[in-house]
């Protein structure tokens, strides 16, 4: 019986090394898109497969992990190639995968040119990501958090739109800055933890043991959430996301808004907390704070944008607000509503972004004041958009309902001022989303449209988007019961955490 | 006493080769450049495949030179730069008609002048070793004879070096008449009980203020931009690279040897200036639309970060600057290098428009360009993020935590700057058309060397590292 926690290895490496074949296969366009569909599907196929295998939590040098290796790589410096699986990571490379998929398959006939270098940098972001939610070593963490910027960056800046220029730098002087002071902190606990304990590592397992000082503490998780509140993105440094989302191609909307966005609400679960969770619990006000400013403002500014890609990252914004109220309140319901909305995130808002890709394919135009009465012309297009912007409203029955009511109710127990607060702002939510279904699918056309409906490959990836959408919002028992080991398990790297419930 | 001459084979081997160049210069009037280099080529290589294998038998060489594993570990890198520039720089020479016998040549003295500086342990040779190597870099920069650029350049160099080597000498004049040796060990350390303390330090102020105008430290920098940008790239990259490797060889072996009193005082001002170069290298270098001048200012922040590391050397640093150099060098000469390899014969390329495009039609050289200013800004997966993370860890280990706080703020703003090259070279198209060579041989050589040995030591630099420890655990003395 092979060990299948070599299962790790392969899932790392296998996107990197498609992306040169990818790569190689450049000149011959054909050739190179199946070669990269083809190699994100064996990925999916592995990742749903260890999915299959459901895996037991074990105990090992590197904590409690559903599947774990650890082998040596520096050892001078103590770091090592560590990676550990939990629920809440097997779900995200499930998305990952899924997500990079849907990628290729929408930029199918959009990307003409440098086909090659195109998959090259949708295959490595994959393996960046993968690596990202995999990893147990700080170090191993943050070069992979580091590296994601590569790929993104000429995602954005060579296939992107009028601006991008602009929206790719942007991008990276904000992530790369807050990283940077991540940097120093994690040296500075590196050090900190060498000191008191002879030995110097890299570990999360052994950093999450050192004792520190209340100020030291603070002032580390606070570079920490500085990285991390850039990446998710929390008002004020969030500046970056929509122009970053709004100049990116379809396929690096898709990734950015699905995967890039969850890197940073992961960081802080797995790392932030379970590393300084004195001062992560003494800032739960301020991330409640910055959670509600986030829906608020996003939701203003919504509601008076007239690019329908703008308009989608602004309530990206809102989405990941709500989940990091969820976080702030730190009772199980919520944060398994968190945990659960970043998967729904990553697929309704995708498929917003996706049906924005090909409406923008068709109409030469994003502004949806100059739609409208599309329902008549391209009807199964409009039912699929209707049906999207539902569920990124949060209609019962649909993914992000389960959610949304998981983390309500979850701080109605707790603090309920602010849960009232919350719902508010997912009324808010609600209210453009339906003044852009109006102004787009209903009412009568602005402007004479003569274009096709949706062809079988467009339809073919909606329906698989539309899927789990349905089955996550009608069946979320077993996914919600994965995160559970995930919560226990970081509840169990944190004692302070654990005396709240 | 008995001399084993064979420990100085390499020193021996690089003379005798820049001798042989200048000979086959002599006596072929020809002077076919294919002869010149490989000769060049043949010395560097041998030079540091010596220094690499032979143990000497007694490291300390007429109480002169130490040649233990510190001064091998900066021969072989000397020697690795010299056949990287010899590499870049000869297709590059040819094309512009300096490819002589001097050329050639130069560079090997100039080699020698940098190993004598890392291994010198009496203050007279270490003087001799910086002088050679000063004077073959004067006209090394002013070689190419066409341009008013490189005579500008080369003539700032001659006066801002003999400036420097003044002070030096008074520097040094000083320290003799304080301590009665010039014993580089025994002036800094041992002194006689009635040795007078401001001028020891009178005399260590000026021996910096010379240091300080070689390896570009604020407030001296200030030729730097000029120079490089006058210079032929690969001379700029040669000087970039080697001359301040050998000079912070120097500088760690001073900072190492200094006494207990002198250092206290020492630090601090090591500390201020650090601070300083890194601040002022990377916030000019924001503003430029020349990318050399660019360069060169990064270089200047790169010395900022050395510096940083130099301050904490005596809390154990040593391991991530002898890395961080090693780095820097490999850096250096591939953005240089590159530089050059893009260049038309006309003249370098510099002006930032000129940039825009080639990322596509010139793709490899522009990769190799890309992957070395990736590795300036210190982003994974390269070694330059290796580079600074060792870097960084050694000073908060030394707690110099608000030092290591402006070395990230400075960082930040390096990205910036860097990113402003690769957006011209992949995200804006082509602006001219622009007349450059083919790639040749030498070049992708030296390119794809330097790309590998960048990706390869960013994810796997053990095998450096436990040389670099081993060199550590032996205090240079």
């Amino acid at each position: 019986m092979m060990n299948p926690h070599i299962l790790l290895v392969v899932i790392v490496f296998l996107p990197l090394v498609g992306s040169f074949v990818a790569l190689a296969t450049g000149k011959n366009k054909r050739l190179c898109r199946w070669t990269a569909l083809t190699f994100s599907c064996i990925e999916l196929a592995l990742i749903s497969f260890v999915f299959f295998l459901d895996p037991q939590p074990q105990s090992g040098p590197t904590g409690i992990w559903l599947l774990a290796v650890d082998y040596p790589w520096l050892e001078v410096l103590g770091a090592r190639f560590g990676l550990g699986l939990d629920g809440l990571s097997l779900m995200l490379l499930l998305l990952t995968a899924f997500l990079t998929v849907i990628s290729i398959l929408i930029s199918w006939e959009v990307i003409q040119d440098k086909v090659g270098s195109f998959h090259f940098f949708l295959l490595f972001l994959e393996g960046c990501l993968v690596g990202l939610f995999l990893a147990t070593d700080v170090l191993l963490f943050y070069l992979f958090w580091e590296i994601q910027l590569i790929p993104m960056f000429f995602l954005i800046g060579i296939w992107g739109h009028s601006n991008r220029v602009y929206a790719s730098v942007k991008f990276v002087l904000f992530t790369f800055g807050g990283s940077l002071f991540m940097l120093i902190a994690l040296l500075a606990l590196y050090v900190i933890h060498g000191h008191q304990t002879g030995f110097y590592t890299f570990s999360l397992y052994e950093l999450a043991q050192t004792t520190l000082s209340p100020t030291v503490e603070a002032w580390l998780y606070a570079a920490f959430l500085l990285a991390f509140a850039i990446k998710i993105p929390l008002v004020p440094v969030h500046t970056w996301l929509p122009d970053a989302h709004t100049e990116a191609p379809t396929a690096g909307s898709v990734d950015l808004a699905g995967l890039l966005l969850k890197t940073g609400f992961y960081a802080f679960f797995r790392f932030a907390f379970p590393l300084f969770p004195g001062a992560a619990q003494a800032s739960t006000p301020l991330l409640l704070a910055l959670g509600l400013i986030g829906m608020f403002y996003a939701a203003w500014i919504a509601l008076a944008q007239t690019d329908i890609k703008r308009l989608v990252a602004y309530s990206s914004i809102a989405h990941m607000g709500l989940m990091v109220i969820g976080l702030g309140i730190l009772n199980v319901m919520a944060l398994s509503g968190s945990l659960l909305q970043l998967i729904n995130h990553g697929i309704s808002t995708s498929a917003l972004f996706v049906m924005v890709g090909m409406l923008d394919e068709r109409l030469g135009s994003r502004d949806f004041t100059q739609m409208g009465g599309l329902w008549k012309k391209i009807p199964i297009f409009s039912a699929f958009f209707l049906f999207f912007a539902m569920s990124s409203l949060g209609l019962p029955g649909l993914n992000n309902f389960v959610g949304e009511i998981l983390i309500l109710i979850g701080a109605f127990q707790a603090r309920p001022v602010i849960a009232i607060l919350a719902f508010i702002g997912v009324i808010l939510g609600v209210i453009y989303i339906l003044r852009l279904v109006q102004d787009s699918l209903f009412g009568e056309a602005h402007a004479e449209h003569n274009f096709e409906d949706l062809k079988p490959r467009e339809i073919f990836i909606l329906v698989i988007m539309a899927l789990p959408v349905l089955y996550i919002g009608l069946h979320p028992g077993p996914i919600l019961k994965l995160f559970d080991s995930s919560i226990i398990h970081m509840l169990q790297q944190v004692p302070l955490l654990a005396q709240n419930f | 006493m008995q001399v084993y001459w064979l420990d100085i084979l390499p020193i021996l081997i690089l003379a005798a080769g820049g001798l042989l160049v200048f000979c086959a210069g002599a006596f072929l009037p020809r002077r076919p450049a294919w002869l010149l280099f490989t000769l060049a080529l043949a010395t560097a290589l041998g030079a540091g495949l010596v220094a690499a294998l032979k143990t000497p038998a007694n490291p300390s060489f007429l109480g002169m030179l130490n040649l233990a594993a510190y001064a091998r570990f900066f021969g072989v890198l000397f020697m690795v730069i010299t056949s990287l520039t010899l590499l870049l720089a000869y297709r590059y020479s040819q094309a512009r008609g300096f490819a002589g016998d001097e050329f050639f040549a130069l560079i090997l003295y100039a080699a020698l002048g940098m190993v004598l500086v890392a291994a010198a342990t009496h203050w007279l040779i270490f003087f001799l070793g910086l002088e050679l190597l000063s004077i073959s870099l004067y006209v090394l920069i002013a070689i190419r004879r066409d341009t008013a650029a490189a005579q500008e350049a080369g003539v700032k160099y001659f006066i801002m070096g003999a400036v420097a080597s003044a002070f030096l000498a008074f520097g040094i004049a000083l320290l003799y008449a304080a301590t009665g040796t010039l014993d580089i060990q025994a002036s800094l350390s041992s002194w006689p009980a009635d040795a007078p303390l401001p001028v020891i330090m009178l005399a260590l102020a000026l021996i910096l203020v010379g240091l300080g105008f070689k390896i570009s430290m604020v407030p001296f920098h200030l030729w730097t931009p000029d120079v490089y940008e006058g210079a032929p790239a690969p001379v700029t990259a040669f000087l970039s690279t080697g001359s301040k490797v050998a000079l912070f060889a120097v500088l760690v072996r001073l900072a190492l040897n200094l006494g207990e009193p002198a250092w206290d005082l020492a630090w601090p001002a090591l500390w201020v200036l650090a601070a300083l170069t890194m601040a002022a290298g990377n916030l000019t270098a924001f503003h430029q639309t020349r990318i050399k001048r660019l360069l060169a200012y990064s270089s200047v922040g790169q010395v900022g970060y050395l510096l940083m590391a130099l301050v904490a050397v005596k809390q154990g640093s040593l391991p991530a600057l002898l890395f961080y150099l090693a780095v820097y060098a490999l850096m250096d000469l591939g953005a240089f290098g590159m530089l050059g390899a893009l260049s038309e014969t006309r003249e370098d390329l510099d002006e930032l428009v000129d940039f825009q495009g080639l990322g596509y039609s010139r793709p490899w050289r522009s990769a190799i360009l890309a992957v070395c200013l990736l590795s300036l800004a210190g982003l994974p997966p390269t070694a330059g993020f290796l580079g600074k993370l060792l870097l960084f860890w050694a000073v908060i280990k030394a707690k110099f935590i608000i030092l290591a706080v402006i070395g990230i703020l400075t960082a930040i703003i390096s990205i910036y700057y860097y990113f402003k090259v690769l957006v011209a070279l992949y995200l804006r198209p082509a602006s001219r058309e622009l007349q450059i060579p083919r790639l040749d041989f030498g070049i992708g050589l030296a390119g794809a060397t330097i790309l590998i040995a960048i990706v390869w030591l960013g994810v796997n630099p053990s095998s450096l590292l436990a040389v670099i420890t081993n060199i550590s655990a032996i205090l240079p003395r």
